[in-house]
C-alpha cells in the first residue's frame, strides 16, 4: 500500500516544486488587470501543459501550471458509499472555510474532489517549500482521516445497535 | 445520552410545577412522530386539560388504544376529546396524591401518554401470541400503524413469536448511507455473545419483507428501508419485561435517526479539528512579518484590531 | 396534516430559552452550559471501570454522547470527570463543537421533536459575523436536516415582542431596544427591521452589577451580618428581584424613608441553605437605590459614569436623521434587568428632559425664528419583557409570512450555507 504512496507523493512534490516558478504577470487582454491566467485562460501562450499524476484509477492529481498561477486538483480515494459521502462532506467543509486557507479554491475542478489555486502573490508572501509541504501533508492526512472517520462511524453504529438490543434483556 | 427516554419532559416539568403552584396555563408542544400536545386550564386553575393529537389514532383505536388508556388513567380520560385533538385527559390538581413519591409516579404516568397510546397494538400482539401458542398454530392479524406520513409499523403475532416491521424513509442521501451502516450493525450485533438473547433483526432496503409484501401501496424506491424485529416470547414473558420492550421498540425509528444525526455532529467536530490542524500547517508557510511594537510619540502603543 | 409548530431557540450567554411558536412562554429556560467528560478524566479513569452494559458510553466511539446540558450540567459540575463549559461568550457562539452537541440534546431530549419535521427560528446578537450564520446553518441543515431555518437578530425580536403591549398601535420594526441581561446592557437602534450597527452602545452595567451593589449596600448597613457568607449573594439577588423599584427622585425618596421607616422598610426572611437556620433582615434604601445605578452610575462605578438616558439619547442622535423620530417614539425594554417597577417611566422622563433641553437650545440659537413641534418620547414596557426576545420569536414564527421568509432545506442544498447571509424581514405592518 504505502510502497505506491511514497513514489506518488514524491512525484507530486517534485512536480509541484518545479511548477511553482511564478512571476507577476499583467493581463495581455485587459489593461491594468492581473488575474491568475490558469483561471482566466485568456491567452494561450502563457498556459503551460497540464499534467496528471495517477496512483491508480481512483487517485490522481492534476497540476495545471501557467505563468503566474498554478492549479492543483486532487481526486481522493473513495472505495465505497460511506467513504464517498465522508469525502464529499469533508471537502465541502473545507471549501466552506476557504477564506482562511488562502490557497484553497472554493470549487473543485470538475472530476476532482478538491482544488488549490496558488498565485504569484502567494509564492511571494509564503515560503514555497512549506506550501508544498502543506499540500503533501494534506494528501497524506486526508486519506487517513477518511478511513478513520469511516471506522469510527462503524464503531458508533455497533455501540448504538448493541445498547439498543441489550435493553431488551433487562 | 445513548437511549431516548419514553416520557415527555415538557409534560413532566409543567405538571410538577403546576402541582406546586397552580396557575393559568395554555401551551402547545410536540413529541416524536407528529404527535401534538396541548396543556391548558380552560375552566379553573386547578383543572389541567392535557390533549393529544396523534397521527395514527384511527389505527390505534382499532387495536384497542382506548382500553389501554382507560386502564392507565381511569376516569381521567374524557369521553369527548378537545376539538382538533384525539384524546384528552382531565387532571384535577387537587385530587393528585400529595405524598411525593406517589405524586412523582403519577406525573410520570401522565407524561407517558403517547407511549401508552402507542402500546395498544403491541399489547394486543403479545396477547394474541399467547392465545396462538395455546392453540398451537395460526397467525394473528397484521396490524398496521401509519405513525408518520410515509412510514408505518406493522405488527403481527404468530404462534411462537411477534414480528414488528418498521418502514423508514431517509430524506437525504447521506442519511440513507449512514442508515444502512447502522442497520447493518443491528443485524450483525446479535452475533455477540452478550446479546444473543436479543430480538432478531432483519434489514432490507427497498424490498419489503415477506410478511407485508401483500400490503397494497408500499413504496418501491431507494430511500425506503424495512427493519424487522422478531420478538420471541422470552422478550415479553412477564409484565415489566413486556412494558420495557414496548417502550423501547416504539422509539426505534427516533433512536435510529437520533444516532444518525449524532454521528454527523461527531463528524463535524472531527472535521473542525482537522481543518484547524491543516490551518496550522499552512500558517507555517507564511513568512514572518516582523511586527515589533509600534509606539506613538507620547509613548502609547498602537494596536491593530 | 397541519404543519407542526416551529421551534424557537434563543441561546443567550447565560440562559437558553427554548420552546414552540405560538406559546407565550418558553418551555425550557436553562443555563447555556454543557458538562462533558474532559480529557483529564480519561487519564484518571483507567481500566478500573467495568464495561457492564448500560455503561456503554465508556466504550470507544461514543464518548461524545456522554454529556449533560442546562441545569443537569451544573448539577453534574462536581461529578468527577465532568467539566462545565459555556459555549456562548458575549452572545456569540465560541465553541461550535459544544454548541452542536448542546443543540443535539435540546432537540432530542428536551423538545422531543424530530428536527426533520420542524422549522426553526434561531436568534443572534447584533453585529454577528455572517460566517457564524453560515456555520449555524451548516449544523442545522446538515446535521439535523431541519425543514427550514430563520435566523433573527435579537433586538428585532424584542421589538416584535412589544407588539403585545396595549400601548402599541402600529406594528413597526423601527425603534430603540434596551436589552439588559445578566452580563451587559445593549442599546440597539433598529430601522425597519435592520440594526443600525454603527450606533450600537454597550453599557457595562447589568444584572450582576446590581446584585453586587445591593450586596455592598447591605453589608455597609450591617444587615448582612447574620446572613451566612455563602448565601449573601443569593439573598442580594432575591432582594433585587422582589423588593426593588425605580424612584422618580432620590432625595425625596430618602426623606420619605427617614420620616416613616416602618412603612417603607421591608423585612426579608431567609433560611440557611445547609443548616436550615432562619434569619431575617431589613430591606431599606437599596429598594430604590439598586436600579438607580442605571441613572446615576457614579454611585456604583468609578470608570463608567454616563447615565442610561444620556446613552440612549446619544445612540439615537448617532443614527440617521430620518429615523430618529421613530427611534424616540418606540423605545422597547427587554431582558430581566429592565423589569424594575417604574423603570420605563423614569427613563421616559429623563430622556424627554434631555430632548426638550436640546430643542430649546436650538430654538434659542436660531433666535426663536424656528420652533420645533416637539419630539415624542415613548418607552414601552410590557408583560413579556423578561423573555422578550423569545416571545418576539414565538410571535413572528406564528405569522403566516414566516414560512416564506425561511430558507428551506431544498434552497440550502441548492445554494449552500451562504444563503443564510440574508433573511427577509417580515411581519411589520408598515
Amino acid at each position: 500500500m504505502s510502497n505506491t504512496l511514497r513514489p506518488y507523493l514524491a512525484a507530486v512534490r517534485s512536480t509541484l516544486t518545479a511548477a511553482l516558478t511564478l512571476e507577476n504577470f499583467s493581463s495581455q487582454v485587459v489593461e491594468r488587470h492581473n488575474k491568475p491566467e490558469v483561471e482566466v485562460r485568456g491567452s494561450k501562450e502563457v498556459l503551460l501543459n497540464p499534467l496528471t499524476i495517477s496512483r491508480n484509477e481512483n487517485e490522481r492529481v492534476l497540476i495545471e501550471p501557467s505563468v503566474n498561477s498554478i492549479r492543483l486538483s486532487i481526486k481522493i480515494k473513495q472505495s465505497d458509499e460511506i467513504e464517498r459521502i465522508i469525502c464529499h462532506k469533508f471537502a465541502r467543509f473545507m471549501m466552506q472555510r476557504a477564506e482562511s486557507f488562502i490557497v484553497l479554491r472554493r470549487k473543485p475542478v470538475p472530476g476532482y474532489d478538491i482544488s488549490f489555486l496558488i498565485t504569484n502573490v502567494h509564492t511571494e508572501t509564503m515560503l514555497k517549500h512549506k506550501m508544498v509541504d502543506f499540500i503533501i501533508h494534506f494528501m497524506e492526512e486526508v486519506d487517513k482521516e477518511i478511513s478513520e472517520m469511516k471506522l469510527s462511524v462503524n464503531a458508533r453504529a455497533r455501540v448504538v445497535a448493541e445498547s439498543y438490543l441489550t435493553a431488551f434483556n433487562s | 445520552m445513548i437511549l431516548l427516554e419514553p416520557h415527555n419532559v415538557i409534560i413532566q416539568t409543567t405538571l410538577s410545577e403546576k402541582l406546586v403552584r397552580p396557575s393559568a396555563l395554555e401551551v402547545q408542544f410536540v413529541d416524536y412522530d407528529d404527535v401534538r400536545f396541548r396543556l391548558s386550564t380552560p375552566e379553573r386553575k386547578t383543572v389541567v386539560l392535557l390533549s393529544m393529537n396523534i397521527r395514527c389514532w384511527g389505527d390505534l383505536v382499532k387495536h384497542g388504544a382506548l382500553d389501554i388508556l382507560k386502564r392507565e388513567y381511569g376516569s381521567l380520560v374524557k369521553d369527548t376529546a378537545e376539538p382538533e385533538f384525539d384524546v384528552s385527559l382531565e387532571i384535577d390538581l387537587d385530587q393528585v396524591p400529595s405524598d411525593p413519591e406517589a405524586r412523582e409516579s403519577f406525573v410520570k404516568s401522565v407524561s407517558l401518554l403517547k407511549r401508552n397510546a402507542l402500546a395498544a397494538p403491541f399489547e394486543r400482539a403479545f396477547q394474541t401470541q399467547k392465545e396462538l401458542e395455546a392453540s398451537g398454530s395460526g397467525q394473528g392479524e397484521l396490524m398496521q400503524i401509519h405513525y408518520r406520513d410515509e412510514e408505518a409499523i406493522y405488527v403481527q403475532a404468530s404462534a411462537d413469536r411477534v414480528t414488528v416491521i418498521f418502514s423508514t424513509i431517509f430524506k437525504e442521501e447521506t442519511d440513507r448511507i449512514l442508515g444502512k451502516v447502522f442497520l447493518q450493525e443491528f443485524v450483525d450485533a446479535r452475533r455477540l455473545p452478550t446479546i444473543q438473547n436479543a430480538p432478531q433483526v432483519l434489514y432490507s432496503s427497498r424490498d419489503p419483507p415477506l410478511e407485508i409484501r401483500h400490503v397494497p401501496g408500499l413504496r418501491d424506491t431507494d430511500d425506503i428501508g424495512y427493519v424487522t424485529f422478531v420478538l420471541f416470547p422470552r422478550h415479553f414473558a412477564n409484565k415489566p419485561l413486556a412494558e420495557g420492550a414496548i417502550s423501547h421498540i416504539q422509539l426505534f425509528r427516533d433512536y435510529l435517526h437520533y444516532h444518525i444525526k449524532c454521528s454527523k455532529a461527531y463528524m463535524h467536530s472531527r472535521m473542525r479539528h482537522r481543518v484547524s490542524e491543516f490551518q496550522k500547517v499552512l500558517n507555517r508557510a507564511k513568512t514572518e512579518v516582523a511586527t515589533g511594537e509600534r509606539k506613538t510619540v507620547s509613548g502609547r502603543t498602537l494596536v491593530s484590531r | 396534516m397541519s404543519v407542526l409548530a416551529p421551534i424557537i431557540c434563543d441561546n443567550g450567554t447565560g440562559f437558553s430559552k427554548i420552546g414552540f411558536a405560538g406559546n407565550s412562554d418558553p418551555s425550557f429556560v436553562f443555563p447555556t452550559a454543557i458538562a462533558t467528560r474532559g480529557p483529564a478524566a480519561q487519564a484518571s479513569r483507567g481500566p478500573s471501570v467495568p464495561s457492564k452494559p448500560g455503561h456503554l458510553a465508556s466504550k470507544r466511539g461514543v464518548e461524545d454522547l456522554d454529556f449533560f446540558i442546562g441545569d443537569e450540567a451544573l448539577a453534574n459540575a462536581k461529578t468527577p470527570g465532568y467539566t462545565v463549559h459555556y459555549p456562548i461568550r458575549h452572545g456569540m457562539i465560541d465553541n461550535w463543537d459544544y454548541m452542536e452537541r448542546y443543540w443535539e440534546q435540546v432537540i432530542f431530549k428536551y423538545l422531543r421533536a424530530e428536527p426533520e419535521d420542524h422549522y426553526f427560528l434561531l436568534t443572534e446578537p447584533p453585529l454577528n459575523p455572517p460566517e457564524n450564520r453560515e456555520q449555524t446553518a451548516e449544523i442545522f441543515f446538515e446535521s439535523f436536516n431541519i425543514k427550514g431555518l430563520y435566523i433573527a437578530v435579537q433586538a428585532v425580536l424584542a421589538l416584535a415582542a412589544s407588539w403585545s403591549s396595549k400601548n402599541v398601535t402600529d406594528r413597526t420594526l423601527t425603534g430603540t431596544v434596551i436589552d439588559s441581561g445578566d452580563g451587559v446592557t445593549h442599546v440597539i437602534p433598529c430601522a425597519e427591521g435592520y440594526v443600525i450597527g454603527s450606533a450600537i452602545k454597550h453599557i457595562p452595567i447589568a444584572g450582576r452589577d446590581i446584585t453586587q451593589f445591593v450586596l455592598n449596600l447591605m453589608r455597609e448597613r450591617g444587615e448582612m451580618a447574620n446572613v451566612p457568607p455563602e448565601d449573601q449573594l443569593r439573598v442580594a439577588g432575591k432582594v433585587k428581584e422582589n423588593y426593588s423599584y425605580v424612584c422618580q427622585d432620590i432625595v425625596r425618596e430618602f426623606r420619605k424613608y427617614d420620616a416613616e421607616p416602618y412603612k417603607y422598610f421591608e423585612r426579608y426572611e431567609g433560611e440557611h441553605s445547609v443548616t436550615g437556620r432562619k434569619y431575617s433582615l431589613d430591606v431599606g434604601y437599596e429598594r430604590f437605590l439598586a436600579p438607580e445605578i442605571f441613572f446615576n452610575p457614579e454611585i456604583y462605578s468609578s470608570d463608567f459614569l454616563t447615565p442610561l438616558p444620556e446613552i440612549v439619547d446619544g445612540v439615537i442622535q448617532q443614527s440617521p436623521i430620518d429615523v430618529r423620530r421613530g427611534l424616540y417614539k418606540n423605545i422597547v425594554l427587554s431582558g430581566g434587568s429592565t423589569m424594575f417597577q417604574h423603570f420605563g417611566q423614569r427613563l421616559k422622563r429623563d430622556l424627554k428632559h434631555l430632548v426638550d433641553q436640546r430643542l430649546e437650545a436650538s430654538a434659542r440659537a436660531s433666535g426663536s425664528a424656528q420652533k420645533s413641534s416637539g419630539v415624542d418620547v415613548e418607552v414601552i414596557s410590557h408583560k413579556r419583557q423578561r423573555y422578550a426576545v423569545w416571545f418576539g420569536g414565538s410571535l413572528l414564527a406564528d405569522l403566516p409570512g414566516f414560512y416564506t421568509a425561511c430558507h428551506t432545506k431544498a434552497q440550502y442544498d441548492e445554494i449552500g450555507p451562504s444563503i443564510c447571509r440574508r433573511y427577509q424581514i417580515f411581519g411589520s405592518a408598515t
